[in-house]
């Protein structure tokens, strides 16, 4: 089952994507249903899927025991999958029952690979979950404000 | 030495000048106050009005305390509040989300994630700024 570009497009990950480029990704996404607990990354693991979240609320978590939650639609989780070393650098667990896109990283890292414009309007946002997410994977995060749900895409 | 020579020679014109400044300055001055006389006449007469009044004006104003904002617990999560305040009596607080969340799961309680989103939600939990969650309550 596959997800549509009308769904697509109502994401900020995607907002400034063609419909033909939506088109190539609708061919590659894949809903999930994810239920309370369940672990969708593992920190040191190979990052094999992206997650875009539809619903529901997610911790990501890291070895410090530091954390923070998602709870909107359009935030992401496993931007490792198209940042070397390809490894998950958080736990993500569902708090509660839920939804999310997923994509393959070997597919998301062909089609970036092979599509310039796409590969730069879906850089541009990712580097900006990265930016704002850094500071919990390498632990200096003094004096930040990250919250809650303040993590765009 | 006569005439306009003479006030020149003795600082005439200055002292001239000043008078006249002086006079000037005091009809000025007695005209200002006649025009205010009223004023000064009712204030006499309801002294005792306008000294209270003056005196209210002055006086500190009470200071009104704001109130912190209240968080509003739903009932059924009051008893869920108290057990896992009581596992952050063991690891302090700011704590750490996923610590609370795993001790939670080793005491057996119920639904622990989603519990703790529920605090989330509510307002009762909220993160530090640095990676850690703190009680608001």
């Amino acid at each position: 089952m596959s997800t549509d570009i009308q769904t697509l497009k109502s994401l900020d990950l995607f907002s400034a994507f063609s419909n033909e480029e939506l088109g190539f990704l609708v061919e590659i996404i894949d809903p999930l249903k994810v239920t309370e607990g369940e672990i969708l990354t593992q920190r040191g693991t190979p990052a094999t899927t992206f997650f875009i979240i539809i619903s529901g609320n997610f911790m990501v978590s890291f070895k410090n025991g530091h954390a923070f939650t998602l709870h909107e639609k359009g935030n992401v989780i496993g931007w490792s999958t198209v940042v070397t070393p390809f490894n998950y650098t958080g736990t993500a667990t569902a708090l509660t029952d839920g939804e999310v896109l997923t994509i393959s990283g070997d597919e998301l890292l062909r089609i970036v690979q092979e599509d310039a414009p796409l590969a730069q309007k879906f850089m541009e946002k990712i580097n900006k979950v990265v930016e704002e997410r850094s500071p919990f994977v390498t632990g200096k995060i003094a004096g930040t404000s990250e919250t809650t749900d303040n993590s765009e895409v | 030495m006569y005439g306009l020579e003479a006030i020149s020679a003795n600082n005439g014109w200055a002292m001239a000048l000043l008078g006249i400044t002086i006079v000037f300055s005091g009809l000025a001055f007695l005209s200002f106050f006649i025009s205010r006389l009223h004023l000064f006449l009712e204030f006499w007469e309801n002294k005792d009005e306008r000294i209270a009044k003056l005196k209210k004006r002055f006086q500190k104003k009470p200071e009104i305390k704001k109130e912190a904002p209240v968080v509003k617990v739903p009932d059924n999560l009051q008893e869920a509040m108290a057990q896992f305040k009581m596992l952050t009596t063991r690891i302090g607080d700011p704590f750490s989300l996923p610590r609370l969340i795993e001790m939670a799961e080793m005491s057996g309680l119920f639904h622990p994630h989603s519990t703790v989103n529920k605090f989330i939600k509510a307002g009762v939990i909220e993160p530090d700024g640095k990676g850690f969650f703190t009680w608001k309550l």
